[in-house]
């Protein structure tokens, strides 16, 4: 019998010393656990980790089969360690923990990123309590990144804001309108902002106009259910905040936050926006909807994400609002949730019908929808296209 | 007018030599994706044959069809996607020569990919594994072993794998 093969080596060895930038390049793409365990390989490998501008501390942590100790304890051990251990910047630090109920530690850790050059921070926790960021929070003044989840924001009076920052993204944060705003304001260089925020936290109205955004390119806006009293927020004011704006998402609910009087048209096109998200939930997103499509003259991706009883009524405001538009940039289509309301029908038959660079549309049925794809595709298949070579795909999940 | 249109159309060519002493023409624009070729590009030191001391014939070999198809417009997002998927599908050894190169070649992208790839290998894995896919040898006494997974227990516990793949 012949001995079983192994797998062929390669016969080269391989460079026993990986110069210092590959193993930091290779170190820094592990979780911090698979990084610091690195310690042990060999004598050169002993003191890598600690000196890693780049740390990622999440859910992966909890790999262990040692129950005995609870995770706080464990938490307040890595922290340990971390604080003890690291020596020199850390320029990105990545916090994403949802297991965590109490947050020991944590405002030293901040402490030590903030003495330590942060410049790109995630702190992510899941619902189970604020954490409050610390006072040396706020003194992060070379921060150009910021995700927050869960957080509880409260500026000292003096905070001026972080003005280095290009990306802001909160997530369920509490924060009071005021602190926000000013947060927005002071950051003259930001280029993305994300806000996902519900109102059973706090309720922030963004009130408009805002102050001047010079650069922001990326918008997304998620509220959950607005009070009814709230003040809506002018849409077109709102808008003219941001004059290079390229990306625009408007998730669930966040439409009818920002809707007071819809305009046909915005007073000022948004001549920069490539890329259009929307959420149609009620009445007033459709009209929203349609005079941000209306007022994006060089629009090439577009998507719509339906989930609204049928209202036949709003069909002919649908066909006639195309009767000026047309869309000469765009090329790629989604709706998402159809369920070939009449409304929905209308809309793709007249997005196909003007937009001649058309290259693809996308339909993704809704979840309790009975139709076959086949036969929405035969629906579909039979309206016009200003584009020759648009197709269109029907796709289930 | 035959040599106007020439002109807009004209290719420049680099010839860059392996430490086994094999030569490649590349045309300049696909090579400078290289920050090291092109900073010698730009020095003018391009004109006779690049020598590539510390790539071999078949790293670098890797490192060129990895450029071409980073620099090509014809390729489309899908494409670069697939290669590069299959691209990391190289034996371990491959991939960290690839590394190594491209640390020297200063091609960031490629730095990036191949420390992920490496990175995805090693993850989870036990030192011991870790050590036989790096071949390095532990220079370290049983006692010291022992203190460095007491100053981090945390690291060191739960389910490891052992497999080399």
């Amino acid at each position: 019998m012949m001995p079983p093969k192994h797998k062929k080596h390669s016969c080269e060895s391989l460079p026993t010393n990986l110069p210092e930038n590959v193993i930091n390049a290779i170190l820094m793409r592990l979780p911090l656990r698979d990084a610091v365990r690195t310690s042990i390989l060999s004598k050169q490998w002993r003191y890598k980790w600690c000196r890693l501008p780049q740390l990622t501390l999440d859910d992966k942590i909890w790999k262990t089969t040692n129950n005995l100790l609870s995770p706080s304890i464990k938490f307040t051990n890595i922290m340990y360690n971390i604080l003890t251990l690291h020596s020199g910047p850390i320029t990105k630090f990545t916090l994403s923990m949802s297991e965590l109920k109490k947050y020991p530690k944590i405002d030293s850790l901040i402490y030590f990123l903030s003495r330590n050059g942060i410049e790109h921070l995630v702190v992510q926790f899941s619902e189970w309590n604020l954490y409050k960021l610390p006072s040396s929070f706020f003194t992060c003044s070379q921060l150009r990144h910021l995700t927050l989840q869960n957080c509880l924001i409260c500026p000292p009076p003096a905070f001026k804001g972080f003005n280095m920052l290009i990306s802001l993204e909160l997530c369920h944060v509490s924060v009071s309108s005021i602190s926000l705003e000013s947060l927005i304001s002071s950051s003259p260089y930001l280029e993305n902002l994300v806000l996902k925020i519900s109102d059973t936290l706090s309720h922030i109205q963004i009130k408009a106009p805002l102050k001047y955004v010079p650069h922001l390119t990326k918008l997304s806006l998620m509220y959950g259910e607005s009070y009814e009293d709230s003040e809506k927020c002018d849409l077109d004011k709102f808008l003219q905040s941001f004059p290079v704006l390229e990306h625009l998402h408007l998730e669930y609910g966040s439409s009818q936050f920002l809707v007071a009087d819809v305009p046909r048209r915005l007073s000022s096109a948004l001549n920069h926006l490539k890329h259009l998200y929307v959420s149609v939930d009620e009445l007033d997103d459709i009209s929203c909807a349609l005079c941000l499509i209306r007022s994006a003259p060089y629009l090439q991706t577009l998507e719509v994400k339906v989930s609204m009883d049928e209202s036949d009524n709003e069909v002919d405001e649908v066909s006639a609002s195309f009767s000026d538009v047309t869309l000469n940039h765009l090329r790629t289509v989604k709706v998402e949730g159809i369920t070939c309301t009449m409304l929905e029908m209308q809309l793709v038959k007249l997005l196909l019908a003007n937009a001649p660079m058309l290259v693809r549309m996308l339909i993704e049925p809704g979840p309790y929808y009975a139709y076959t794809e086949a036969k929405i595709l035969a629906e579909f298949t039979k309206y016009q296209r200003a584009s020759p070579k648009a197709e269109i795909v029907v796709r289930d999940y | 007018m035959a040599e106007a249109s020439s002109s807009i159309t004209e290719k420049f060519f680099l010839t860059l030599k392996s430490s086994d002493g094999d030569e490649f023409v590349l045309e300049e624009s696909i090579a400078i994706q290289s920050i090291t070729i092109k900073n010698m590009v730009e020095d003018g030191c391009s004109s006779s044959v690049i020598p590539l001391s510390k790539v071999d014939t078949e790293t670098l070999i890797k490192v060129i069809e990895y450029m071409k198809m980073h620099s090509s417009t014809s390729s489309n997002e899908e494409e670069i996607e697939n290669f590069d998927k299959k691209f990391v599908s190289n034996s371990i050894n491959t991939i960290l020569n690839i590394l190594e190169a491209a640390n020297f070649l200063d091609i960031n992208n490629l730095l990036e990919l191949c420390a992920e790839a490496v990175a995805n290998r090693i993850k989870n894995k036990t030192p011991e594994a870790v050590r036989k896919i790096f071949n390095i040898t532990s220079d370290f006494t049983p006692e010291e072993e022992a203190e460095i997974r007491n100053e981090t227990p945390w690291a060191f516990e739960g389910n490891l794998d052992h497999s080399l793949d």
